[in-house]
């Protein structure tokens, strides 16, 4: 694949368009990794303005007419229960390490929004002999899912920041190299 | 709603490819048009401030960020901060003055204090990288993230082939990335 062409394909890695041959170049490529990289946080920007906007969208539109007092006392309800129960605001840290026991990653759980839990993945040394692109899972007792695929600098090390599900109690988190699902790297 | 096969950037825009940087220092030797390209760069995030912040003084929150602009910009040192940081300082204060007249008011000239709100300040550079899009690339995006629509139901929404729903969304986020490495806020 010629350059050009995957420069303007990068975006479609975003969304899991998964092509063998963009892949292939991205993989030899610095500036394409560049450009994914930047591609990977705009979306997540544009993700949380998302969120964020649809949030105060929607405060506002509550709070206009006869609903404001309901949703005042909603509010106050709220916070009454996020008081009562302030289990569910704690951050969970997990630690991840490679086969040999090295830790190199730790990933930080909390509370983002009624729906979602925040989980900040701080990597320090993921072993990058066979590419700098990972990808993040995570399961419970009965399921697993992907989190999403994150890019290490050249020391193996990046912040990184996803959303899951927050009606999962998720406690078990590993990462693999993109494309092969059974090469982990680390686990905790 | 639809889009114009041609439709670009506003009329009126005539700095495009120049740096929010280079844009300030410009306005600070008075040049209008760098002016109007940073009122439009900025518009819209300068007005998200001062709705969150102003509620209604709106408006006049809006003349009054852009007045000091104008008269401040020779103040910003770029070793001190980004360009988004410090413009979104002086918008966020002067919203505050304005929204709270009886408070004494906040010097306009501090430095920028913002490195303790890094989601807001990502928030206000994103609108004003979506403005510098064309108008078909920035429209594909908002309508794909702010409104969670499939390319498909994007090319329904536009009447456009889904071609070029595809097209646009790929080049306006290599556009914005490009940006965002460039002018990082």
């Amino acid at each position: 694949m010629r350059h050009g062409d995957a420069w303007m394909r990068l975006p479609d890695l975003l969304e899991d368009r998964d092509d063998a041959s963009l892949l292939a170049h991205v993989r030899v490529c610095a500036d394409c990794q560049r450009q994914l990289f930047l591609l990977g946080r705009l979306d997540r920007l544009l993700r949380d303005d998302a969120t964020a906007n649809a949030a105060s969208r929607r405060r506002r539109r509550l709070l206009r007419g006869p609903l404001a007092a309901a949703a005042t006392l909603a509010a106050a309800a709220a916070i009454l229960l996020a008081l009562m129960l302030p289990q569910h605001g704690r951050s969970e840290a997990f630690v991840l390490r490679t086969a040999s026991g090295q830790s190199v990653a730790q990933a930080l759980m909390g509370h983002a929004d009624a729906r979602n839990a925040s989980l900040a993945l701080t990597a320090r040394g993921l072993p990058i002999d066979h590419g700098h692109m990972f990808v993040l899972w995570a399961s419970d007792d009965s399921s697993s899912m992907q989190v999403g695929r994150f890019m290490v600098d050249q020391t193996g090390g990046c912040r990184v920041r996803f959303n899951l599900p927050a009606d999962h109690p998720w406690n078990h988190f590993w990462v693999t190299r993109l494309g092969k699902a059974a090469a982990v790297a680390a686990s905790t | 709603m639809t889009i114009q096969p041609e439709s670009g950037r506003p009329v009126g825009s005539v700095l495009p490819g120049a740096s929010d940087v280079e844009l300030l220092r410009a306005v600070a030797s008075g040049s209008e048009q760098a002016f109007a390209e940073l009122r439009q760069r900025y518009g819209r995030a300068v007005q998200r401030v001062c709705r969150s912040v102003a509620g209604a003084e709106r408006e006049d929150c809006e003349q009054e960020v852009f007045a000091r602009i104008w008269r401040k910009a020779a103040l910003y040192d770029p070793a001190r901060g980004s360009a988004a940081a410090w413009l979104l300082t002086l918008a966020r204060r002067t919203a505050l003055n304005l929204g709270a007249a009886r408070s004494p008011p906040l010097p306009i000239e501090d430095p920028p204090a913002v490195g303790e709100r890094p989601a807001e300040l990502d928030a206000f550079w994103l609108q004003a990288g979506l403005a510098r899009l064309p108008e078909r690339e920035r429209t594909v995006i908002e309508l794909a993230y702010y409104e969670d629509l499939s390319e498909t139901a994007i090319a329904r929404r536009l009447r456009v082939p889904l071609g070029s729903v595809k097209s646009w969304k790929r080049r306006g986020l290599n556009r914005l990335a490009t940006l965002l490495g460039e002018e990082a806020p």
